[in-house]
């Protein structure tokens, strides 16, 4: 894991009417690091990486990306520069096949010549060649979650984003997604920055853990240090009424 | 300056016709993201309805949408349990592409029919001008705008206090928590759609105290309810009315002073404008 | 495997459908009447696969395109009969003011997050206004007919005595609109178009520059309707403001969705099918088919849009995997 920072963002700041979503955020990801984001629900983690990735515009504040201002540039250009990632609900293309889809992420980076190769290469790493002719449509869940990390990979990036991957996994689909994911940062440098729920995941896989709540970055560090964070357990828990143990003395 | 005052009154008047034929447009595309490119023909399928119900049994153009008000309610009914229904999960292009097909189709067939020279309805009692500080002002086309207005705050007052009415904008703000509580989407969608279609029939009743009815006129006035929806964006009432009113005054004032045949070109170049500049509309919601 | 195989079954039906396309005047060739029918089909059958690019590839839902037919129809007629300019070159710079006028709209319109439906009102809105200008524009346009000069065999001028040299320029233009279509389809940019069309936003953020894509199957479709333009301008021997005609428009964009968006030869087929049809009627039983026929396409819109929304041709492709299938299981029980 090298120091130099490959995204650091400054005041980032965006608000839906009258609800904040994402408030005055900065926080530094280093470069082939593996980084998770950690939140409850609603705390603005989705909103943050669409302000990342140019998807939402931010009222306030910076995106640096490898020393050059992202901040409203459009996502397809963010893309050019390094960065991609995966969504939530997912979005597969549906109609098109596995290889079809990875595809189209390989031309990010690949001419006419040398794409088939680089389809070929993803495939084989993400072990994808059994259902590599399959409709996207007719994927299960854990298939479909590997082709979308597969093809955000096939674009290259320098920093990848991944939106809850692991939700609705199997133990066994998880852990083999998170050697893969392991794998992937091993071996080709890429940067990883996970956002997730399930703690299994992000205990096991994260360097370093960035905790948001309510839009606010309130905890940051490694994960041990993270699990034993007071505020972090309070965001996730709920405050312990102080009022209550004297009503039951 | 005669000219432009004269032109100022009858642009207005048509102004409000023209949001009625909007409102219901915007019912359907607002509350259920539905592209009913047809709408335009629904206001001439309702005028020919009219003319029809009014030269069988000589009723007065005015009191035609009587008849034909729960007549398109049906329609519309049956052509969302026939068709929207099915397509209101697909591809957006599969959407239009129905409604363009509904459009083509009542095009076709009121052509068939009714042929294609213009037809009107003899003369409604509503008839002659009054005179208001020396303008010339049509009765029919005063009262028309009258009542287009009445209808309006009608439905906006439907839309606000009553239990229907909250129920279409609840499903439209957001599905997912309307159905959440209970409301049956799909019964609120055939409403909208249902009311947003039987709208026309106001609309074509009133026009056809004074207008004739072609099979072209479903193009002008489907162009004319996009062209203000764009300019009033989504979720405002007061804002279309506003925009009916732009677009009638832009109207009359190309017809007197640029060229009578420029008349719709007008209204597709502040079309063309708005989507250009400022694609939300200007009092728009979302 | 299977795709290469389907691929070599399309190549051949259309090596076949050439064949018999450059045979068919030979057989008509002395019938002016029916040589015009042919091409009238043919001419569909270039505009619909034209459309195709936006339509299909690009996803599009253009109702416009009699719009860049009739740019490209009065700028070459314009040239050739105020300065005896070449057709073949008018055709060009008439493909190319079709170009300009769908940048104009297209820029705007294809922005990151504009509803399509806009983009599809527009181009009705665009025929219109169209229509309208030129019906003003006395100088150019009018009300009347301009005709073009006559020739008895002219190649300058593009202008024959006999509809069968026009039959093969625009057998030459299909050919070229197909080509177009499937080295797109195979390329970056039809997979991109296919992404786009799948889910927009992950597109962009895979790299994908939807509005640059979008412009791009814009200017393809919009360069071949408007040189189509003037040969169509040249056919007819005038140019008039009806050209404009939007409801012919929307009829391009139903035999696109009819025959199969995104196929290259699904239009191809819904033009012979449909307007072969039509054509054929017309000249059994009369002009009154017409308003009938209209009445017929719109409910075979509804129908294969609501039950089979990916197009005819997917019934061939289908009805030959089935015949694949069946001859696979013949084979493995013998």
């Amino acid at each position: 894991m090298s120091s130099e920072q490959i995204l650091r963002t400054y005041k980032l700041t965006k608000s839906f009417g009258n609800l904040i979503a994402v408030n005055q955020v900065e926080l530094e990801i280093h470069k082939e690091e593996i980084v998770g984001l950690i939140g409850p629900n609603g705390a603005g983690k989705t909103t943050f990486f669409n302000l990342i990735t140019g998807l939402e515009t931010p009222d306030e504040g910076q995106v640096i990306f490898k020393g050059i201002n992202i901040t409203a540039m459009s996502p397809h250009k963010i893309c050019k520069l390094g960065m991609s990632r995966t969504f939530q609900v997912t979005r597969s293309f549906a109609g098109m096949s596995v290889e079809e889809a990875i595809r189209v992420g390989a031309y990010n980076r690949r001419e006419e010549r040398e794409v088939q190769k680089k389809v070929d290469w993803v495939i084989k790493f993400f072990e994808l060649e059994d259902i590599r002719d399959y409709k996207c449509s007719d994927l299960g869940l854990a298939s479909l979650r590997k082709v979308e990390v597969a093809r955000a990979a096939a674009t290259e990036p320098d920093l990848l984003l991944l939106d809850e991957v692991g939700a609705g996994l199997t133990t066994t689909e998880l852990l083999r997604l998170m050697s893969e994911l392991k794998r992937l940062n091993a071996e080709t440098k890429i940067t990883l920055c996970v956002v997730e729920h399930v703690m299994q995941m992000v205990m096991g896989l994260c360097e370093r853990i960035f905790v948001l709540d309510a839009g606010e970055l309130i905890a940051k560090g490694i994960p041990n240090e993270i699990s034993n964070n007071q505020r972090v357990i309070e965001a996730y828990l709920g405050r312990r009424s102080y009022s209550e143990s004297s009503s039951t003395g | 300056m005669e000219t432009i005052i004269q032109s100022l009154f009858d642009g207005v008047l048509m102004g409000c016709i023209y949001a009625l034929i909007a409102l219901g447009l915007s019912l359907i595309f607002g509350v259920m993201n539905v592209v009913n490119f047809a709408h335009g023909d629904f206001v001439m399928l309702s005028m020919y309805f009219s003319f029809w119900v009014g030269s069988l049994w000589g009723i007065d153009a005015v009191l035609t949408p009587l008849i034909t008000f729960p007549l398109l309610f049906t329609f519309g009914i049956v052509v969302y349990y026939g068709m929207i229904d099915h397509i209101l999960r697909e591809h957006f292009t599969i959407q239009i592409a129905v409604t363009v097909g509904l459009m083509t189709f009542l095009r076709a067939i009121t052509q068939l029919v009714w042929k294609a020279r213009p037809r009107a309805l003899p003369y409604s009692f509503i008839q002659g001008s009054i005179q208001l500080g020396g303008y010339t002002i049509a009765l029919s086309r005063l009262t028309s705008a009258i009542i287009s207005l009445i209808i309006i705050a009608g439905i906006s007052f439907f839309l606000s206090s009553t239990w229907p009415g909250r129920t279409i904008r609840a499903t439209s703000d957001d599905l997912d928590a309307a159905s959440l509580l209970g409301v049956d989407f799909r019964k609120t969608y055939a409403l909208a759609f249902g009311l947003g279609s039987s709208l026309t029939a106001i609309s074509g009743g009133l026009l056809m105290t004074f207008q004739q009815v072609d099979p072209t006129m479903g193009l002008r006035f489907g162009l004319l309810s996009w062209c203000i929806l764009a300019l009033a964006g989504l979720g405002s009432i007061p804002g279309l009315l506003i925009s009916g009113l732009i677009i009638g005054v832009g109207e009359s004032l190309a017809m007197s002073f640029w060229d009578p045949r420029a008349r719709s070109l007008v209204i597709y170049l502040i079309f063309i404008l708005v989507l250009w500049l400022r694609p939300r509309g200007i009092f728009g919601r979302k | 495997m299977n795709r290469k195989k389907n691929r070599n079954i399309e190549n051949f039906l259309l090596l076949f459908f050439l064949i018999i396309a450059l045979l068919v005047p030979l057989i008509f060739g002395s019938n002016q009447y029916k040589m015009l029918l042919v091409t009238t089909v043919l001419l569909y059958g270039v505009m619909a696969t034209s459309w195709n690019i936006i339509g299909g590839l690009a996803g599009q839902l253009d109702l416009g395109s009699f719009a860049y037919l009739g740019l490209g129809a009065f700028t070459s007629s314009t040239l050739f009969i105020r300065f005896n300019f070449t057709p073949w070159l008018g055709m060009i710079l008439g493909g190319l003011v079709a170009v300009g006028f769908a940048l104009l709209i297209g820029i705007p319109l294809f922005r990151f997050r504009i509803r399509e439906v806009w983009y599809a009102l527009t181009t009705c809105a665009l025929v219109e206004i169209l229509k309208v200008v030129f019906t003003m524009w006395e100088e150019v346009g009018g009300p009347v007919e301009r005709y073009l000069p006559y020739f008895r065999g002219s190649l300058y001028h593009m202008r024959f005595g006999s509809y069968v040299p026009y039959y093969y320029i625009i057998l030459g233009m299909l050919l070229i609109a197909l080509l177009v279509n499937s080295r797109i389809a195979r390329s970056e940019l039809g997979y991109y178009l296919k992404a786009l069309g799948e889910d927009e936003t992950a597109a962009e953020v895979l790299g994908v520059n939807t509005r640059a894509c979008k412009l791009r199957a814009l200017v393809y479709y919009s360069f071949l309707i408007g040189v189509t333009g003037a040969i169509y301008a040249n056919i007819y021997g005038y140019v008039h403001p009806s050209f404009f005609n939007g409801q012919e428009s929307i009829k391009i964009a139903i035999l696109g969705i009819v025959g199969g968006r995104g196929i290259t030869y699904g239009p191809l087929l819904a033009a012979l099918l449909l307007v072969g049809a039509q054509e054929f009627l017309r000249a059994s039983l009369g002009g009154e088919v017409s308003g009938l026929y209209l009445v017929i396409y719109s409910i075979i819109l509804i129908l294969v849009v609501l039950f089979r929304p990916k197009g005819i041709a997917t019934l061939f492709q289908d009805g030959y995997q089935k015949l694949v299938a069946r001859e696979v299981k013949k084979k493995s029980v013998v």
